[in-house]
């Protein structure tokens, strides 16, 4: 066994299995996919990155404040969506490669290295590391701002969304993006865009992250507005003690109590 | 279909009409729509799951039923009638769609009427039981299911008879139709008796319903019971099973179905109450 | 993925799933019967206001959910049949009796079922609170409280714990209610949606609750609920209420 050869990576060979028994109704375990809404654009100094917080399993919500813009260096982050794992793992695996990178070269990295390091990636596993991701920063060259879908392909464009609340968040780009906008005007556009996608598709919601790359430092902006905090409740739900049925009852103290007895010598000088 | 011709009224007239799909194969339409054991993601879920059971001895007849009714793993409700009051001398039970159970056992009661109005007496059991098995046999192939037990009083005595959707059709002194009911005719033929006394028959079926909402993850909740004499049906009562579990059916706790009275302080995971005590 | 195309087969499918939630709840001598008002398909919301309640007569209130489409048919035709019966009649079907013909009109589509929960919710002819829910083919039952839709099994289980106090033992010496009083079950009604609103992704907008109350019963419990509307024109028999409130909207 140790002879015969074994390629490197993931382990295709249990893929026609489980394809003939998703075919008999034998599903696979479904991994979380964040329907989403993330888009970066860029602006006069740098780059906005945007992401809503809703994470969800099927229909339901499973996180209402998940953070999508991943680490990647100080100065370039990453907004994943599609498969939760994959998107979480693939921008921390790139991110230490990144570090090595840099240590090896002695130079920061680009922007470009970390998007070719990701689509490398991504093409050699053929789509199963389901990433959809929009990727920015600022490096040498200046702002950067590429989308890696899960195949391996990229764009690079100077406004970008990504997610099942692409459209939503592309609508507010098309009709309202200008080349070399403020800060304050980019930032506001990238908070609409997100909104779009939080109010008009249901995979998007709660809260809008946004993180701001220029050449002199990056700002991190989570929760930079909470449109949708839950209402108060109109009951107070605090069960009565003694609500719970139970069976038998025993009683423990759980302190022991030690009896310390001195064998020989003096006490310990503990002054 | 005016005033009170809807519904049921215009019964008279014949068989309901119903709709039908223009397509091709409407059962296999209806099928790709509404199999939950197919497709678990089909959109329209028909209730399934039950234990129902049924049996003849000296006094008459005892029906008993679960009350649990799941869409896939969705306990969809938990306080279902499985036992359908056709008429003050007739009951049916109700396993596979509950739906086709509930419409065409109160169809039945119209017609059970309807002879009584024509000939002067009530009708047998086995003529009740025969004119739903010839019924659900003419929609055969059309995706109808259910499992029942038509129970009753007549000339003859006390009388059983299933009716499935197949189209069988049988008389007999026991029956259990559903997904639990392997674990209740365990308990029922180990006890059954012909002789037996009202109470003890009253318990056996009892116990064989709670063997199933024990045993079966399908059947469950509460235990409608009753039991028919010459004079027609009378409704014994509910037990929550849980209730039967850990104390029985009477008022007094302490006689539970369940096994933990009968092992008590002699098993290592349930050593006497004293030595747990610090 | 698939470098081979596969024959694949179309059928004729005539359903989908529009979302959203609809819930009923009997009180001794009133009932509340609630939906949200969100309709989507997929992850598109197609109107944040599309009812799910409707009034039927002055003490029925009928909750469609599932697919859109078939449930406003099928109230439309709920709706004329009633209309045939007041002719007929000169008076409005009982409440039982609207249930009994809810289960005939859904079973004369047993092989071509509306894809509809339906759940009925009145005042019955002896003053009580009634829910009747049932299921796409017409089995139906008589309950307290039911819920039906996306968000069922998030809502469901949660009333099973408020309304019929499962898995609560009573205080040692008491029991529990039978019937709760009316701002109680109000409150429960409004953090169902909520909660639900919270964790699924087709729940929210809005919400809609119809207040029936039994003949005679005064209006207390609903004096201070803010926006209550009345919709019935005579305070001789039963009345019925309505009480919007917005739901979030993401």
């Amino acid at each position: 066994m140790d002879n015969v050869y074994r390629s490197s990576g993931f382990d295709f060979s249990n893929s026609i299995r489980n394809h003939s028994l998703a075919e008999k109704g034998l599903p696979l375990p479904k991994a979380t996919s964040t329907g989403t809404t993330i888009v970066g654009c860029v602006f006069k100094d740098g780059i906005i990155l945007g992401a809503d917080t809703r994470a969800t399993e099927g229909p339901i919500v499973a996180d209402k404040n998940c953070e999508k813009i991943h680490y990647i260096t100080e100065s370039i982050r990453c907004c994943g969506a599609g498969t939760a794992a994959d998107t979480e793992f693939v921008t921390a695996t790139i991110s230490s490669n990144m570090d090595l990178h840099a240590l090896s070269t002695g130079r920061k990295p680009r922007v470009v290295t970390a998007m070719t390091m990701l689509k490398r990636h991504l093409y050699r596993h053929q789509g199963q590391v389901g990433a959809a991701l929009v990727l920015g920063g600022v490096d040498v060259t200046g702002p950067q701002l590429f989308t890696i879908h899960p195949h391996g392909s990229t764009d690079k464009l100077p406004y970008v969304t990504m997610g099942s609340g692409s459209l939503a968040a592309m609508a507010i780009f098309e009709s309202s993006w200008q080349p070399n906008m403020t800060r304050e005007h980019a930032l506001q556009l990238v908070t609409t865009a997100i909104s779009a996608g939080i109010f008009n598709d249901l995979g998007s919601g709660s809260n809008v992250d946004a993180c701001i790359i220029t050449a002199t430092g990056t700002e991190m902006l989570r929760n930079f507005v909470k449109p949708n905090e839950r209402v108060e409740k109109e009951r107070k739900y605090t069960f009565r003690r003694g609500a719970t049925a139970w069976k038998s009852e025993s009683i423990r103290k759980l302190i022991v109590n030690e009896q310390v007895t001195p064998v020989a010598g003096e006490a310990m000088d503990v002054s | 279909m005016w005033g009170s011709q809807a519904g049921f009224g215009s019964l008279v007239k014949g068989v309901p009409s119903f709709v039908i799909p223009s397509v091709p194969d409407p059962a296999a339409f209806l099928r790709l729509h509404t199999d939950d054991h197919a497709d678990p993601s089909c959109k329209i879920k028909i209730q399934h799951g039950t234990t129902t059971l049924a049996f003849r001895y000296q006094g008459g007849v005892i029906v008993a039923v679960d009350s649990r009714a799941t869409a896939g793993s969705y306990v969809a409700s938990g306080t279902v009638k499985k036992v359908i009051e056709i008429n003050p001398y007739l009951l049916g039970t109700m396993a596979g769609g509950a739906a086709d159970c509930q419409y065409w056992e109160t169809y039945l009661g119209v017609h059970c009427r309807l002879h009584e109005l024509r000939n002067r007496e009530r009708i047998s059991v086995s003529a009740a039981s025969k004119y739903l098995s010839n019924l659900v046999y003419s929609y055969k192939g059309m995706g109808l299911s259910m499992g029942t037990m038509i129970c009753g009083w007549d000339k003859t005595g006390p009388a059983l008879f299933y009716v499935d959707s197949d189209g069988t059709r049988l008389k007999g002194n026991i029956f259990s139709v559903g997904s639990g009911s392997t674990f209740a005719y365990g308990v029922l033929d180990q006890e059954y008796r012909w002789d037996l006394p009202d109470e003890e028959a009253q318990e056996l079926a009892r116990r064989s319903i709670y063997a199933a909402g024990h045993r079966d993850a399908f059947s469950g909740n509460t235990c409608n019971l009753y039991q028919v004499k010459e004079d027609g049906w009378q409704f014994i009562g509910n037990y929550d099973i849980t209730k039967l579990h850990y104390d029985g059916p009477g008022e007094a706790p302490g006689n539970g179905y369940g096994y933990d009275i009968r092992v008590e302080g002699q098993t290592s995971t349930d050593l006497p109450a004293t030595a747990g005590q610090a | 993925m698939d470098s081979i195309a596969h024959p694949t087969q179309r059928q004729f499918n005539p359903y989908s799933d529009n979302g959203g939630t609809i819930l009923a709840i009997a009180g001794a001598d009133f009932t509340v019967i609630a939906g949200d008002t969100r309709q989507s398909e997929g992850y598109s919301i197609q109107t944040r206001y599309a009812p799910k309640v409707f009034p039927l007569t002055d003490r029925a209130v009928l909750a469609v959910n599932g697919f859109a489409a078939d449930g406003n048919m099928f109230v439309k035709k709920v709706k004329q049949r009633l209309e045939w019966y007041r002719h007929a009649h000169s008076k409005d079907m009982p409440l039982r009796a609207i249930a009994r013909l809810i289960q005939t009109m859904l079973y004369a589509r047993r092989f071509f079922p509306f894809y509809v929960y339906n759940i009925l919710g009145g005042i019955e002819e002896d003053g009580t609170g009634a829910v009747y829910s049932f299921d796409p083919v017409g089995s139906y039952e008589r309950e307290a409280c039911r819920a039906a839709g996306a968000a069922q099994s998030l809502v469901q289980p949660f009333l099973d714990n408020q309304i019929y106090f499962n898995n609560q033992q009573p205080a040692p010496g008491t029991s529990h209610p039978v019937h709760l009083p009316l701002p109680t079950i109000l409150s429960i009604v409004i953090d169902s949606f909520t909660g639900a609103t919270e964790r699924h992704i087709e729940v929210g907008d809005g919400l809609e609750m119809y207040v029936v109350l039994a003949k005679g019963r005064g209006v207390q419990g609903l004096e201070d609920v803010r926006g209550v509307q009345e919709l019935s024109v005579t305070e001789e028999g039963e009345r019925i209420f309505v009480i919007r409130r917005d739901l979030k909207k993401d």
